[in-house]
Order: C-alpha cells, then sequence, then structure tokens
C-alpha cells in the first residue's frame, strides 16, 4: 500500500515530496463544514423532474412509483415523437431518381472517325461497310457438301456449236 | 373515542411519511459526508489550485454534485475516492482555465505560509525558498507525472485509490510515480537549465 514511497529516491526528491506533503497535510479553515453546509441547506431541490409527483407529495393519488411510470410514459411518448418526426421526414424527401443518371460527356472525334454530330437519321454511308466474316459466312446446309457429283464420261459430249447463222433455221424445223 | 373521529382522509399516508422519511435520511447522510471528508477534500483541492479561497469554492461545488445524486449515494462503493474524484476533477477544470494567470506570486506566498522546521528567521527564509523552488519545479512537470506526484502526497491515499481517481491503472500509476522522480530529481539538479 505504501510501497510507491518507498525510500529509494534521492534526498532532493524526498525533499521536494516533503514540501508536497506539508501543502497536502494543511488544515482546512476553521468554519468550513459550517459554510458548506450552510450553503447545502440554501440550495433549492435538485432539479424539478427528479422530484415530480404531479399531485403533491400526498403520495395517495400518484404514488411515486406511480409518477415514475408516468415519467417512462412521457419519455417513451417523447422518444416516439421525435422517431415518428424524423420517419415522416425521411419518407417524404426521397432522392429524385434523376440524380442516380450519370451523364457521360459526348467523344466527339475521339477515334478520328466521323460523328453522326447528333442527328436522328443518319445515312448508312456514314457507318461505313459491314465486313462480314468469312468464317461465319458458310452455307447454311452442311449436308449438301457431303453430295457426290454424278461420274461424267472420259469425253464428254461437247455441247453442239450453234452456228450463228444457222440457229433460226433449226430452230424453224 | 378519539379514534372514532379520525376520519379516512385526515389521516397522513404512510408512503408520506416514508418520503419525509427517506428524504431526511439523505440529508443526514450528505450532512454527514459533509463533516466526514470536507477537510479532505479541501486539502486536496488546496494542493492542487493552492489557494484557499479558490478551494473551498471547489468543495462547496463537489459537495453541490453530491447533492444532485443524493439519491444514489447508497449505491456508491466507496464515498471517499469518490468524493475526492469529484473535487478532483473540479480543480483540474478551474486549474485549466485559470491557466493564464502567473503562478510564481502565488508560490512564493505559499511558501511563506508553508511551515518552516528552521528555529531562526534565515532558516525560515531558507526553507521558504526551498518550498518555493520545488513547487515551480513541479509545475513544470507534465501533467500526468505531476498529478501523480501531488496525489501520493497524501497519506490516506493507497496507490489502489489514486489509480480510481485518476482513472488508470495500479501500475500506470507506479509507472507515472517513478518518471515524476526521475524528472524532479533531473530538474532539482540543474535547475537554471530549465528556466
Amino acid at each position: 500500500m505504501t510501497s510507491i514511497r518507498q525510500n529509494d529516491t534521492p534526498d532532493r526528491v524526498r525533499n521536494a515530496e516533503e514540501t508536497l506533503r506539508l501543502l497536502a497535510t494543511r488544515p482546512a479553515p476553521e468554519g468550513l463544514i459550517d459554510r458548506v453546509q450552510a450553503r447545502l441547506a440554501a440550495t433549492p431541490p435538485p432539479s424539478f423532474l427528479s422530484n415530480w409527483s404531479l399531485f403533491g407529495r400526498n403520495g395517495r393519488m400518484f404514488s411515486p412509483i406511480f409518477s415514475q411510470g408516468l415519467r417512462g410514459c412521457a419519455a417513451a411518448a417523447i422518444v416516439l415523437l421525435v422517431a415518428g418526426g424524423g420517419f415522416a421526414i425521411y419518407s417524404r424527401v426521397q432522392p429524385s431518381p434523376s440524380a442516380q443518371i450519370i451523364v457521360m460527356p459526348a467523344r466527339v472525334g475521339n477515334s478520328g472517325g466521323f460523328s453522326n454530330a447528333g442527328a436522328m437519321r443518319t445515312p448508312d454511308t456514314l457507318n461505313g461497310p459491314v465486313l462480314a466474316n468469312p468464317a461465319l459466312a458458310l452455307p447454311a446446309n452442311p449436308a449438301q457438301q457431303n453430295v457426290i457429283a454424278p461420274p461424267q464420261s472420259a469425253h464428254p459430249t461437247p455441247k453442239p456449236a450453234v452456228h450463228p447463222r444457222k440457229a433460226p433455221a433449226t430452230q424453224a424445223k | 373515542m378519539s379514534a372514532s373521529l379520525t376520519l379516512p382522509w385526515m389521516e397522513i399516508a404512510p408512503s408520506a411519511v416514508h418520503h419525509e422519511t427517506r428524504q431526511h435520511a439523505k440529508e443526514d447522510a450528505l450532512a454527514a459526508l459533509v463533516e466526514q471528508y470536507a477537510s479532505t477534500l479541501y486539502r486536496v483541492a488546496f494542493s492542487v489550485l493552492r489557494n484557499a479561497a479558490d478551494a473551498e469554492d471547489a468543495v462547496q461545488e463537489a459537495f453541490l454534485r453530491v447533492l444532485r445524486h443524493r439519491d444514489s449515494l447508497a449505491e456508491v462503493r466507496d464515498q471517499r475516492v469518490w468524493l475526492v474524484r469529484i473535487v478532483w476533477n473540479i480543480v483540474l477544470d478551474r486549474k485549466r482555465r485559470a491557466k493564464t494567470r502567473p503562478e510564481t506570486d502565488d508560490v512564493s506566498e505559499l511558501a511563506r505560509v508553508l511551515p518552516a522546521t528552521g528555529l531562526t528567521a534565515e532558516d525560515r527564509a531558507a526553507a521558504a525558498q526551498h518550498h518555493t523552488q520545488v513547487l515551480v519545479m513541479i509545475d513544470k512537470l507534465p501533467a500526468k507525472e505531476r498529478e501523480v506526484l501531488v496525489l501520493s502526497a497524501f497519506e490516506e491515499l493507497t496507490s489502489v485509490e489514486i489509480a480510481s481517481i485518476l482513472g488508470i491503472t495500479e501500475s500506470s500509476v507506479r509507472s507515472r510515480l517513478f518518471r515524476a522522480r526521475n524528472l524532479m530529481a533531473d530538474l532539482l539538479e540543474r535547475p537554471r537549465s530549465t528556466k
């Protein structure tokens, strides 16, 4: 208990602490207690709310327990009022939906090409030709690729050459 | 005969009697606290404020705060430590507010008031000078170390109680006191370099 006041301190420090000890043991002025008592007696009751018992102190109509219950109810009502008011304000003031739309700035000529300059309709030429991917340009019916062509003769019959002059005669026969 | 004349509305309700009795009991308890601890609180206040009127004001304010919480007086475990803590907070607050006031004059005046052991006038003057020097050095200590050193001068306060008053652990009290003593030793060894 008194280990913090052990004698392992230098003499100078001990002398210094002796000064503090003299301060600490200085007697209180005479009449201090009476003055404090008088001040306390002259002070009004601590607070209005802590002694609040509605209809006086007879305790018949509203006992202290009942008044404490009333106080609790009043406190709860105040809390409810504040919370309800806060919720009413919160529910009425909603953030506008437009506030969530992020407007991106229009990029003009960033890629070096043409822009539509905000036109409603633009000609196809502006967008340039659409190149078809050759890998996607395969025939739609792959079964037809497996069809074997009919064998052809070694000397294929040449198509009869039609003389341009005889042609009308044969056509006449 | 007299009992038959007593009407119900003339009776004093038992709860009213209890209420009055409780009020009187609380007032008595508070008066007992004042009687028992006012002197201790004054000494604690004076050791920080070093002014009799300010210390008395602090004691009165402490008991006014107690008056506000007199309903919960019975719940206080250690009333002495609780009261010292209240007055300690009050005096620290006052000291902080009155920081601009020069303290050297108060210290020299206080040193003259402190009891001196010497017989001759020279001895007493030397003792007063020593007290002045010590009090000036103590004011130069960091606040945490100074507070522990000031409270450790009270014989009736244990290290556990000092810890409770300051709101720290007992080991912190010890380490702060150790640092305070080392700092005091340094300051007393070379007082001129610190001015």
